[in-house]
């Protein structure tokens, strides 16, 4: 009888420590750099009178303030951000077992989905029938809008910031992260099934329409709070998953993880990037746009052939 | 010699979509340990039938009774515990290893929100072994070809239950000694384990070589049912394919058929 032994279970999870390193890393240096820099032994006392509740010296309360209210959040949020929208992005691919859908697509489906089975590709189809039909409105209201004061906002909106990022967007994306990514570790396992199929689920014992809707709710739920706090993030909802299956397999379970780290990692640097490039602060949503597509383009270059892409 | 107790039974099967009749007053009583195979031309619904025996389809008209219950009264769940499928054919899927493909037949035993465990995937590399297929778990499962990934699926089916096995159209992507030989297979899994094997098949000669009993199916509606032996006469094979065939007799047992026009 063969042995259990001979056979590799886990896909390389030797990467997750790794990555949580990187991650480490990347965080701290996004609290340091930016126009207002703060150096690390000033990192260190501003941490330290957090923890123990003293005063610090009068220098210092500038850079606490920056620190506390804007860095801070801002950085948590970025990681939030990349958290939500590759790990909703992954969960979206699997359940429609189609690798170019991306949350704001995918919203669109999943209404459609709710109403009557259908095909997915009609189903890819009609969601980019009411994207295009979401852009066209978005131009009319763009089109009518005050050029002064509302147009740059919206399109800033739509470009993606973390910017105005406060505590109060912080804590309700944590609560909706946190929520959405137990619930996906949970069902990990069910999402290797569904992505098989529904009448393979069915077969396997699984309602593929309560799991779908509770994932499909959850993820959107989550997509939709990350798009009102920070606008249109792009790509990282398509390629944070691909990049996730390239480096560890599509099974769920080391999948999801890897995806919200390096999802986190990627906006991390993006934001990063956003803030220290110019003097004056170029949208996150340009940055990810602007990596996004060459990372895919390369991911669909090494991942040609595996039958899949 | 096992015991042969009957598996599943339908009582007059209808199934509808939407409007249109697939299936129409089917009966029968599916026993285990033995092959029983479905024939019918493309469209007549032997697809749909295998798909009301797992529950996949809701059926319109009368009821199934799997080991005696009543399906209609069962979750999916409990019926996957009792009944395995092998699709007709795979849409290509995330680049899953084979092994955790077969694994995935252990779903309706494992909780809602657990994984697999290490007896779970010692399960699978067992099912892998009889089907003299270990060498397949660790490649890519889209990279194989067409045989071993049947191979793979009916590994998948036996992980998941072996007490009734579903089988759509199980020699479509075989070559022509590979179609044999997963039929012998298939034969002594229903020997050896007491299974139940239902398989909808194109050719009746293949039918005629394993199966203990045929269902021959037209346009939903059963024309004929019963031992094999009694079945496969030139008369049902000419109703049910709309041709004239020749009756070639190859030895004093078996026998195949072929339509006429290509003996000219």
């Amino acid at each position: 009888m063969t042995l259990i032994s001979q056979y590799s279970l886990k896909n390389n999870r030797k990467i997750i420590p790794i990555l949580l390193i990187i991650f480490f890393i990347l965080f701290l240096s996004s609290l340091m750099i930016g126009r207002f820099k703060i150096s690390i032994s000033i990192l260190g006392t501003i941490l330290s009178d957090i923890i123990t509740g003293d005063t610090l010296s009068p220098d210092f309360v500038s850079q606490k303030l920056v620190f506390l209210w804007i860095r801070l959040p801002r950085c948590i949020m970025a990681v939030l951000v990349g958290m939500c929208l590759s790990v909703s992005g992954g969960v979206y691919q699997a359940m429609f077992r189609n690798p170019l859908v991306s949350p704001a697509v995918a919203m669109t489906i999943s209404i459609a989905r709710l109403i009557s089975i259908k095909p997915i590709i009609v189903m890819v189809l009609a969601g980019m029938v009411v994207l295009s039909f979401f852009n066209a409105l978005l131009m009319i209201l763009k089109y009518f809008s005050d050029p002064y004061d509302e147009l740059p906002s919206i399109v800033f909106w739509i470009m993606g910031s973390l910017t105005r990022v406060t505590w109060h967007d912080v804590f309700i994306t944590l609560a909706v992260t946190s929520c959405g990514l137990l619930v996906f570790i949970l069902l990990r396992f069910r999402l290797n099934i569904l992505s098989l199929g529904d009448i393979q689920a069915k077969s396997l014992g699984i309602n593929p329409f309560i799991s779908r809707v509770i994932l499909i709710v959850l993820s959107s739920f989550m997509v939709a709070m990350v798009v009102a706090t920070c606008g249109q993030i792009a790509w990282l909802g398509l390629i944070i998953p691909h990049m996730a299956r390239t480096l560890v397999g599509p099974k769920h379970e080391t999948m999801i993880p890897v995806t919200a780290l390096l999802g986190a990692i990627f906006m991390l640097a993006a934001d990063v990037l956003a803030r220290s490039m110019t003097t004056a602060e170029i949208p996150v949503g340009i940055i990810t746009a602007i990596t996004g597509a060459p990372i895919f383009c390369f991911l669909l270059y090494k991942n040609r052939g595996s039958g899949w892409l | 010699m096992a015991l042969k107790t009957i598996k599943i039974q339908c009582k007059s099967l209808g199934f509808r979509y939407g409007k249109k009749d697939i299936l129409h007053n089917i009966s029968h009583k599916f026993s285990s340990g033995s092959f029983c195979a479905i024939l019918g031309r493309n469209g007549s619904g032997k697809t749909t039938f295998l798909h009301c025996l797992n529950g996949i389809h809701k059926p319109y008209t009368g009821e199934i009774l799997i080991n005696g219950n009543n399906s209609q009264f069962m979750s999916q769940r409990e019926i996957a515990k009792s009944i395995s499928i092998v699709a007709q054919e795979y849409m290509e899927i995330f680049p899953f290893k084979v092994l955790d493909v077969v694994v995935m037949g252990r779903a309706p035993f494992i909780g809602m929100t657990s994984v697999p465990d290490k007896k779970d995937y010692q399960l699978a590399i067992n099912a892998l072994t009889t089907l003299n297929a270990a060498k397949l778990a660790n490649l890519n499962f889209n990279k194989i070809s067409g045989g071993e990934r049947q191979i793979a699926m009916l590994a998948s089916a036996l992980v998941q239950t072996n007490e009734i096995i579903l089988l759509d159209e199980p020699t479509n992507h075989l070559d022509f000694n590979k179609k044999y030989l997963f039929l012998f297979k298939i034969k002594q899994l229903c020997k050896i384990k007491n299974t139940c094997v239902i398989a909808s098949m194109h050719d009746p000669n293949l039918a005629m070589l394993f199966a203990d009993s045929v269902i021959l199916l037209n346009n939903g509606k059963i024309i004929d049912q019963g031992p094999t032996k009694k079945i496969m006469t030139k008369h049902n094979i000419d109703t049910l394919y709309k041709t004239d065939s020749a009756q070639i007799d190859i030895s004093l047992t078996k026998k195949i058929f072929m339509p006429q026009s290509v003996l000219k």
